[in-house]
């Protein structure tokens, strides 16, 4: 397993590198955003740990940079500030995951061995309606190549949906895909994820038909699935 | 208290409002300018109608006058004087033939103490003598053959408009003097009328003119009014700042008070960096020693381990209350989106717990706005669910709504253990970590309840349904 280690500071790069070592991995070091960028854009790594507080460049730059080319490497941020707005801004830029300073070494190699295992899982049968991807094995979902930030409860119902894409599908059979146990069930919930889910993948995509249900259809010109 | 008295009390309260209203005119503008105007009024009106109504009666008067002259010439042309006093030829005139007809003329001289002794007399007065002021034969004599007029009674009994004149008649060597008299009533009652025509429209006038002043006024000082409503609204998060073009006089005063919302903003993001860049130095190298001293044994690295600890707590305590002092001047023109930030952090935290399958499932209503600043939010809900989902099985709840005017609740909740009651305290008091153990940089509850009291608002901690911690908040709210 190769990962790309990115931080500024001399010590704790030097402590991190011989732990990630250890632990099994082969460990290259960039000190500046500048270098991290060119090493992450060239190499085939299978994951990134990157400090937010850069020299040259800034972390969330670099990995905003990344995700624009396409990589998709796993990356872990790790930032001294502590602010929920950093680590929003970092998930925005397109991070996995986050650790504030200071932590200890077993929890970032724990969140690294997550990370791998999670993208580890090979392109399963991804489902498609018209511009509209996911992929069950990760539990993620697109439209036009961009992600989608949806939360499970909203995932899951985009998915049972995306597998009965064309029929109408009743708010009763929803709530009990939605939910498996009997919490919740009140008349509005399914209104509110429906709500969501417009929002998040478009509001023509799912039809509300009167007094039946709800149903998911591919845009007009787009390619049935 | 008798009833009487108590009768009296609530009138006595008015009464006192109202002169407070009279005496203070300076507490508002509006009076100010009213009372002013007002005043003026008034004093313009009161001239007006007091000049109108003398001059009516001036010249009514003076057109009396014209007829008595007449008279007092006729009567001096066909008066002659005898032996045994003076004799009147015939006068055709109608009036003074009747008898009380409310015209009369009179012929007299000089008595001693100063009164005035009848001569000759027309038809009209019969047997009486017109009346005469007691000093009126020396002030006749002063004015040398002017007339002087005079008001009096009649012999019905009737207001009567009197003219004298002293004349010098051949052949008689003592003067006589020539009275004429002339009912005054139509006149008075024409004054009358007049002068309560004239009032009635005057007052009508002051009134329509007070409520054009008013109106003035309330046009005049609708920009201030304007400022005033969008400084609440600045202040209510639902501007950030004022926006509105006004007259020239307040458009400084507009324009200072913005100037006033980007000082204040520039030095909350100031401070803000400031502790940012601060505390990025700080835990670098804090968790450099913590991890060096993690990998030998022994009692140097033990108590190394010990101090940093102790280091990163301080760290963290004072980073935060700093952080809290930069919010004091907070407030002002912020409005963040409660549904959005929840929904971020919601999916951001979902993947992070992913390996766990935690759920995190959150209502609240698209419109819902918080009043302060979004890292705020973020900060105060993103520490509780994240403590959420560290103690979750897997379900964490989260809603939030609007509760009152410009308040709102925000409830978090999780399906894990919980807290028995008596550590609920302890988990808010600063630095407090109660199992060493687990993830993440403690329980993060003092953080929040140290924001939140920033803020003015409350969190506090109870049993959920779900079986976990229910941590609730109460929180300003923006208005839409």
């Amino acid at each position: 397993m190769r990962v790309l280690l990115v931080e500024d500071d001399v010590d704790l790069s030097r402590q991190l590198k011989g732990a990630l070592s250890d632990a099994g991995y082969a460990v290259d070091h960039a000190a500046d955003g500048e270098e991290a960028h060119y090493l992450g854009d060239t190499e085939p790594y299978d994951v990134i740990v990157l400090d937010l507080g850069l020299p040259k460049i800034d972390g969330v730059s670099v990995l905003e940079r990344w995700r624009r080319e396409g990589r998709t490497t796993p990356v872990l941020i790790l930032t001294a500030r502590g602010a929920w707005s950093d680590k929003v801004s970092g998930f925005d830029a397109g991070a996995d995951d986050y650790l504030t300073k200071p932590f200890h070494t077993e929890e970032l190699l724990a969140r690294l061995r997550a990370l791998l295992r999670r993208s580890a899982g090979h392109a399963a049968a991804t489902l498609t309606c018209g511009a509209l991807r996911l992929d069950p094995r990760a539990a993620r979902a697109s439209v036009d190549g961009e992600p989608l930030r949806l939360t499970s409860l909203e995932y899951r119902l985009l998915h049972y949906m995306m597998m009965h894409q064309g029929r109408v599908i009743s708010r009763t059979e929803l709530v009990e895909h939605l939910y498996d146990q009997d919490f919740d069930r009140d008349s509005n919930t399914i209104e509110v994820f429906v709500g969501r889910l417009r929002k998040k993948i478009g509001s023509d995509r799912i039809e509300t038909v009167r007094g039946l249900g709800y149903r998911l259809a591919p845009l007009a010109g787009e390619e049935a699935a | 208290m008798s009833e009487a008295q108590a009768a009296a009390e609530p009138r006595k309260g008015v009464a006192r409002n109202w002169l407070g209203w009279f005496r203070r005119p300076g507490r508002s503008l509006t009076r100010r300018l009213v009372w002013l105007a007002a005043i003026w009024m008034l004093l313009a009106l009161v001239l007006t109608g007091w000049g109108l109504t003398s001059l009516f009666r001036e010249s009514a008067l003076r057109r009396l006058g014209v007829t008595l002259n007449e008279t007092i010439d006729q009567a001096v042309l066909a008066a002659t004087a005898t032996p045994e006093g003076v004799t009147v030829g015939p006068i055709l005139d109608q009036r003074t033939l009747n008898i009380y007809s409310g015209k009369y003329w009179a012929v007299a001289e000089p008595a001693p103490n100063d009164r005035l002794r009848t001569l000759a007399r027309s038809r009209s007065l019969w047997d009486t003598d017109l009346t005469a002021p007691a000093d009126l034969p020396p002030l006749l004599a002063r004015a040398g053959g002017e007339t002087i007029s005079y008001n009096a009674v009649g012999p019905a009994g009737e207001p009567l408009r009197v003219a004298a004149s002293m004349k010098q008649l051949p052949g008689r060597e003592a003067p006589v003097v020539f009275l004429a008299g002339i009912d005054r009533s139509a006149v008075d009652a024409d004054t009358r009328q007049f002068a309560t025509v004239t009032w009635v429209a005057l007052l009508i006038l002051g009134a329509v003119l007070v409520a054009a002043v008013l109106v003035q006024v309330q046009i005049g000082l609708r920009p201030l009014y304007g400022l005033r409503n969008e400084i609440a609204a600045v202040r209510k998060g639902r501007k950030a700042r004022i926006e509105r073009d006004y007259p020239v006089e307040i458009q400084p005063l507009a324009e200072q008070v913005n100037r006033l919302l980007d000082h204040n903003q520039e030095v909350v993001e100031r401070q803000r960096t400031h502790v940012g860049n601060l505390a990025h130095a700080l835990k670098t190298p804090i968790s450099v020693m913590l991890a060096e001293a993690g990998t030998t044994e022994g009692p140097l690295p033990e108590m190394v381990r010990r101090q940093t600890k102790v280091m990163q707590g301080q760290v963290d305590h004072h980073l935060r209350r700093a952080r809290a002092a930069a919010r004091a001047a907070h407030g002002l023109g912020e409005r963040t989106p409660v549904a959005e930030v929840i929904d971020e952090l919601a999916v951001m935290l979902e993947r992070v717990f992913e390996r766990r399958n935690v759920e995190i499932d959150w209502r609240a209503p698209d419109e819902l706005g918080f009043l302060g600043e979004r890292q705020d939010l973020q900060e105060i809900l993103g520490n509780l669910i994240e403590n959420a989902c560290i103690w979750c099985k897997r379900r964490v709840r989260v809603s939030a709504g609007p509760s009152g005017l410009g308040q709102m609740i925000a409830v978090v909740e999780d399906d894990g253990p919980g807290l028995p009651e008596d550590q609920r305290e302890t988990v808010l008091k600063r630095g407090a970590r109660l199992d060493e153990s687990a993830p993440g940089s403690g329980l993060g509850l003092s953080i929040v309840d140290e924001l939140v009291r920033a803020y003015g608002g409350r969190l506090t901690l109870g049993q959920s349904d779900l079986g976990g911690l229910k941590a609730t908040l109460e929180l300003p709210a923006a208005e839409r």
